[in-house]
């Protein structure tokens, strides 16, 4: 289908080259060439394991590595409590009603994290993996179906290899033929000409039968015509 | 000579803060430029907390005290009224 499809853009595209596709839909035209470039043989690099670390789920381990040269394992911490302490003694941050909200659905966000987490990640972990053993499954199926049907092609290839052995047989069968219609029609002509023969010979025979009657006939008639003669 | 990179391919932490003007004001703000940006920031973030084999709170929670934090600098203007007290 595609050396048509590119037998007929060449045909169209330049007029002098239509009488090469006189040759014939199983050679493909080279004037147009597909796929140039070089596949990317690069694999998809599999997904990482773990997000990038955050401390106290809030922190990017980034920070801490920025500040530990100067200032050592306890610098973001008294950076954070300074911080915290200026926001609340300047009230940038201010204690309103809302605050104890704040504060008491992060503590309770912050219970069923601690005590459900580990679980629903296993839980999705789990969900993961399935999905990846079905298309795991799917994979090996259609990669085993493809082994098959190139076994299929292969195994049929190396008949072709083989196809002498029927020929040979039919080779034989056919010369068989022929050496018994020969020989029969031997046979034939043997009998036909042994017949002709065997006529000849029973008319010969039966013609010397007849003459010897006939003799034999005339000789007695005529003795006997001789003996009544005499009697007289 | 073939040392020196040329500026418009630096990033930013190998600029220096002398040619901070200059390197901002080759950065591309047309709005296509600046859709670029926004995608290639989430995607970093993504690619790093949240498209992961084994993800954590972190990737939603830190997306959500961000958008707490920005709530709070913009309803401070109200929030000034209910101060304790008023010189600090």
């Amino acid at each position: 289908m595609l050396s048509r499809a590119v037998l007929s853009t060449v045909a169209t595209a330049a007029p002098c080259v239509k009488n090469a596709a006189l040759l014939g839909p199983g050679v493909l035209q080279a004037t147009r060439i597909f796929h140039t470039g070089q596949p990317s043989q690069a694999p998809v690099p599999p997904l990482p394991e773990y997000g990038g670390k955050v401390r106290h789920g809030l922190i990017p381990e980034e920070f801490f590595q920025f500040l530990y040269p100067k200032t050592g394992v306890t610098g973001p911490y008294v950076l954070g409590t300074g911080l915290i302490l200026y926001f609340l003694s300047k009230e940038i941050y201010v204690v309103t009603p809302e605050t104890i909200s704040a504060v008491s659905t992060i503590g309770l966000l912050v219970y069923v994290v601690k005590k459900y987490g580990a679980s629903i990640g296993e839980f999705a972990d789990k969900l993961n993996e399935q999905k990846i053993a079905q298309l795991e499954e799917a994979k090996q199926a259609s990669m085993k179906y493809i082994q098959d049907a190139i076994n299929l092609e292969k195994s049929q290839q190396a008949l072709v290899q083989k196809r002498h052995y029927l020929f040979d047989v039919q080779r034989n069968n056919i010369a068989m033929a022929l050496e018994v219609t020969y020989r029969d029609r031997l046979h034939r002509v043997y009998r036909e000409v042994k017949n002709r023969l065997d006529y000849q010979i029973a008319v010969q025979n039966m013609m010397r039968r007849k003459e010897q009657e006939h003799m034999i006939n005339w000789v007695e008639k005529h003795v006997v015509q001789s003996i009544s003669a005499q009697q007289e | 000579m073939a040392s020196v990179v040329p500026m418009k391919e630096k990033k930013l932490m190998d600029v220096k803060i002398g040619e901070l003007p200059k390197w901002i004001l080759m950065r591309d703000f047309t709005p296509k430029g600046i859709a670029g940006a926004f995608q290639r920031g989430y995607y970093r973030y993504y690619n790093k907390y949240v498209n992961v084999k084994k993800g954590s709170v972190a990737g939603v929670s830190m997306v959500l005290a961000a958008y707490v934090l920005f709530n709070y600098c913009r309803s401070y203007k109200e929030l000034k009224h209910e101060r304790r007290r008023k010189y600090h």
